[in-house]
């Protein structure tokens, strides 16, 4: 395994070695397409968060992270479980969760993903087998118990864990690493590094930056890669799906990328200098969308027309979303009750009796266990 | 009907639960050793195989972690815990996770998810292994939590907790594992929510949760002789909490004692004794009364440890005190009973 890091990608300069050779014209612009319908869904939030002020809720945009949501679109099926952290607007979509109800669930309306009841940060579609949420690692820990399922039941779905540097911080990260090679578990873990948790680098909080090496030594197959070549990943993460499809257990991706946004909210945090410039300057020039377009103009798959033509398509749908979702209602009064527990249960109906004792030997006594 | 222990009806509801229902599995550690965490585990690893019945490592947030990841899966999870205070390890998986999982779906998401936490007591168990921290599970939305005292209640409450669709915690005092009782050979339930009176009497209601339940019957049936008709009721379950039964016996009594096995500031008896004074306090003819474990950890010397549990003695003179006393508007200069 060829050892990077961001320094190493950061020395490269331009990244110039994406290439869509020998790729189908439908994937790359599958892709394509992907990435700027979530780029631009989440530029429109961003300019419509103020002053309108409707929008209450924390949200944390994935601005140049798109192409590992991209990759997972393209090859996560129906029945396949998809856990992310709080920025989840990329994994959301490439679990197939709807725009319009993804912003009604941000205005906290009735039509949202979640009713209004979650948010950005923890919207969680259980048709579309999405779950989200802000204490983060949790969400990878329990695509653990995903896979877990999914082994059981022996239908060839995956589980896939999608979380950040951050989360390898964690105690139970590691548990969960250690539990899915050694059940050999169908996950896949999906390491967007990007350096920072939120504005904490990797190097104040990690005394060794390599994640994927200390992994390795698990038991576990680990690839590092570079993020933004979204066609590089999307070939990686096939593979790693393919073997947990196959029964051959887990595996590790850690995807170099940058967040090119604030850590939450739509303006801008890097008055506060956690992170250098040039480094911002660098993944500003090499963002999944650039380096893809720039191989789709060369390869004759892209022209301005196209481009215009994709855009104007992907405008109309998140225009006619944010209509949908201003002109919904905000959810009703709640049944508190309801909302925290279940109204019935069917299995138990069908399998248990009803059968009342009130009889107990009252003279009996309890005892002081023996040692242990 | 067979007579069983309580640790013999939890692996009988186990089992059963296991035999009917193939999502259902179990995880917890040294659960598939012959000493089957006392009893409970025996003998299903041989039935059901080590996919079903699975040694966890000792990763017990983990666990918790997986037990939801596989409800939501489709599966039906219960997890052991040998002693309650290891599960602490996993609050982040039961607090922001397991207990929200229905809510932030706006009610949609089933978790049936069953945890067992045994509680410890006795032979110098100490502060890490006799912890019952109840009244913190009770207090999160979400979450049912279970506090059997027969071996009837153990196995209904067991069946229904793993065949209904929310995350429970079962707590088993360790100190009930002996006791025997008829237990039907067939999957019953016990529901949620539904308090017992566990004998009838007419001058103090004493309420008792868990290993207090046989204690409250010894002494009720001792104040009989002496002519105190003590009713005792097991709520069976603290969340979701029968209140009602517990105050139509006030209306009748006029007077309350609560026997809680946990600490007393800020607990369960307290909540039950708000509960009571909220809704039918205008009948109380003596003030209510707590009988609980002191605001100290759990010592390990068996002589203080006779001090630490409450016993026959003091739950009869708890009980005497507030048969005895009469509520008065004006002040006696005293806040003694």
């Amino acid at each position: 395994m060829k050892r990077i890091n961001h320094e190493t990608i950061f020395n490269m300069g331009h990244y110039n070695i994406l290439s869509i050779k020998d790729v189908r014209p439908e994937l790359v612009k599958y892709l394509y397409r992907f990435m700027v319908r979530l780029r631009r869904c989440q530029e429109a939030i961003i300019k419509e968060y103020h002053p309108a002020d409707e929008i209450r809720c924390p949200v944390h945009f994935c601005i140049g992270q798109e192409a590992v949501p991209a990759a997972l679109s393209q090859l996560l099926r129906p029945a396949d479980h998809l856990l992310s952290h709080h920025r989840t607007h990329g994994y959301y979509f490439a679990k197939g969760g709807s725009m319009k109800a993804l912003l009604s669930e941000l205005y906290g309306r009735e039509t949202g993903a979640n009713g209004g009841i979650a948010g950005s940060q923890e919207i969680s579609v259980q048709d579309v087998n999405f779950c989200s949420g802000a204490i983060l690692t949790g969400a990878m820990a329990i695509a653990v118990g995903v896979g877990f399922a999914l082994k059981a039941k022996k239908e060839g779905n995956v589980a896939v864990a999608g979380f950040g540097d951050g989360a390898t911080d964690q105690g139970v990260f590691w548990e969960a690493i250690n539990y899915a090679i050694l059940r050999k578990l169908p996950v896949v873990f999906v390491c967007e590094n990007n350096r920072y948790a939120t504005y904490s680098s990797q190097f104040k909080r990690q005394a060794k930056e390599n994640i994927s090496e200390k992994i390795a030594t698990f038991g576990m197959r680990v690839q590092s890669i570079f993020g933004n070549d979204v066609i590089l990943v999307h070939s990686v993460i096939s593979d790693a799906i393919e073997r947990s499809r196959a029964g051959k257990g887990p595996s590790f991706i850690e995807a170099f990328t940058y967040r090119l946004n604030a850590h939450v909210g739509p303006e801008d945090d890097d008055y506060l200098e956690y992170r250098p410039k040039p480094e911002l300057d660098f993944w500003k020039i090499n963002c999944p969308i650039t380096l893809l377009e720039e191989q789709m103009i060369a390869h004759n798959l892209l022209n301005s027309v196209e481009k215009r033509t994709i855009i104007s398509e992907i405008d109309k749908e998140i225009c006619d979303a944010f209509a949908f979702a201003k002109i919904s209602k905000f959810p009703n009064v709640l049944n508190w009750g309801k909302l925290n527990y279940s109204t019935n249960s069917l299995l138990a109906d069908r399998l248990l009796r009803d059968i009342e004792s009130t009889e107990f030997n009252q003279h009996q006594k309890d005892t002081i266990p023996i040692p242990y | 009907m067979s007579e069983m222990s309580y640790s013999k009806a939890i692996n009988n509801a186990l089992f059963q639960a296991m035999e009917i229902n193939a999502d259902v599995v179990i995880l917890g550690q040294l659960i598939d050793y012959k000493s089957g965490v006392f009893g409970t585990t025996s003998g299903l690893v041989e039935q059901f195989g080590s996919d079903r019945v699975q040694d966890f490592p000792v990763a017990e947030s983990l666990m918790t972690y997986t037990a939801v990841g596989a409800a939501m899966a489709g599966m039906r999870p219960v997890i052991v815990h040998m002693r309650m205070d290891f599960m602490m390890y996993s609050m982040d998986a039961i607090v922001n996770w397991m207990s929200l999982m229905r809510f932030k779906s706006n009610g949609k998401t089933d978790l049936p998810v069953t945890i067992q936490a045994i509680v410890g007591r006795g032979w110098g168990q100490g502060p890490q292994h006799s912890k019952n921290m109840q009244t913190w599970f009770a207090h999160l939305p979400g979450i049912k939590v279970a506090v059997p005292a027969t071996p009837f209640d153990v196995k209904g409450l067991l069946l229904e907790s793993i065949f209904g669709e929310d995350p429970v915690i079962i707590v088993e005092h360790r100190s009930l594992f002996s006791m025997t009782a008829d237990v039907p050979d067939v999957p019953y339930r016990v529901r949620f929510g539904h308090a017992i009176v566990r004998r009838k009497g007419k001058d103090v209601t004493l309420v008792a949760i868990g290993s207090m339940v046989p204690l409250a019957l010894r002494v009720a049936e001792q104040l009989a002789k002496e002519s105190i008709e003590v009713e005792v009721i097991d709520p069976r379950t603290i969340s979701p909490f029968d209140g009602r039964t517990i105050c139509e016996s006030v209306l009748k009594t006029g007077r309350l004692v609560v026997a809680d096995p946990s600490w007393q500031s800020f607990g369960t008896a307290a909540e039950i004794v708000t509960q009571v004074t909220e809704k039918v306090g205008h009948r109380l003819i003596a003030n209510p009364m707590r009988i609980s474990y002191p605001d100290s950890h759990t010592p390990m010397s068996a002589s203080l440890e006779k001090k630490y549990y409450p016993d026959e003695v003091s739950l009869a003179n708890t009980l005497k005190k507030v048969f005895n006393s009469k509520r008065t508007r004006e002040f006696n200069g005293s806040f003694l009973l």
